[in-house]
């Protein structure tokens, strides 16, 4: 049985992706205020999480997960990226979380491996 | 490690000498994950690459990144670099998987 839709071609869904790293980020730091012991925690469970979720999907993918926590008071911070990969299999996203106390900023790889 | 120095060689020549500007930074950071990744490439190794960098103005905030990774571990492997100035941190990582 074809778990595939499009065939031999296995793209990347940047959406499914997107909604499963909010939903691993609102439960590890859903409601909880920047917290100088706990962040390392939190930045762990986060990629771990995701990553799980990620390779639960059963694509033929290796993955990158990356998690960044800053402290909201009036820093200045900037990321970026740059992929030398496959356009038409690889594909990332990246999410954007905040409340009132950080910014968490995850971002996703996937890299196809030939089957 | 060839890496490490490729990084560290990228993020001087883009950053090096300068004190955080606001207008700037969003050009630095896609400078210095350019000029990473092109140096990588010209390795001519059977690579894919990724190339992120983050560069935070210093101000007292905390800030944590972690990765996580499902990949082969015996062909594919990152490397991490920090970088800081009077002004600002710097960090830029790289992952590169085997074709």
């Amino acid at each position: 049985m074809e778990e595939y839709n499009s065939g031999d071609e296995v793209v990347f869904s940047a959406d499914e992706a997107t909604s499963s790293v909010k939903e691993c980020i609102e439960g590890v730091i859903g409601g909880t205020e920047y917290n100088q012991s706990r962040v390392n925690q939190w930045t762990a469970s986060i990629v771990e999480h995701s990553l799980t979720h990620l390779v639960k999907q059963g694509r033929p993918f290796k993955y990158i997960v990356n998690c960044t926590i800053m402290q909201k008071s009036g820093a200045g911070l900037h990321t970026a990226n740059s992929c030398y990969w496959d356009t038409a299999t690889d594909g990332s996203c990246t999410v954007r979380w905040e409340n009132r106390t950080m910014y968490c900023v995850v971002s996703v790889f996937a890299v196809a491996v030939p089957l | 490690m060839d890496d490490y120095q490729t990084e560290e060689e990228s993020i001087e020549a883009v950053i090096g000498g300068n004190a955080y500007q606001h207008s700037r930074v969003n050009h630095w950071t896609t400078s210095v994950v350019e000029q990473c990744l092109s140096q990588l490439s010209k390795l001519g190794k059977p690579f894919k690459y990724i190339v992120t960098c983050i560069i935070m103005q210093k101000n007292g905030a905390g800030l944590q990144t972690a990765s996580a990774c499902f990949w082969d571990n015996n062909t594919d492997g990152s490397c991490a670099v920090r970088w800081e100035n009077k002004s600002m941190y710097c960090i830029a990582s790289v992952f590169g998987l085997a074709i």
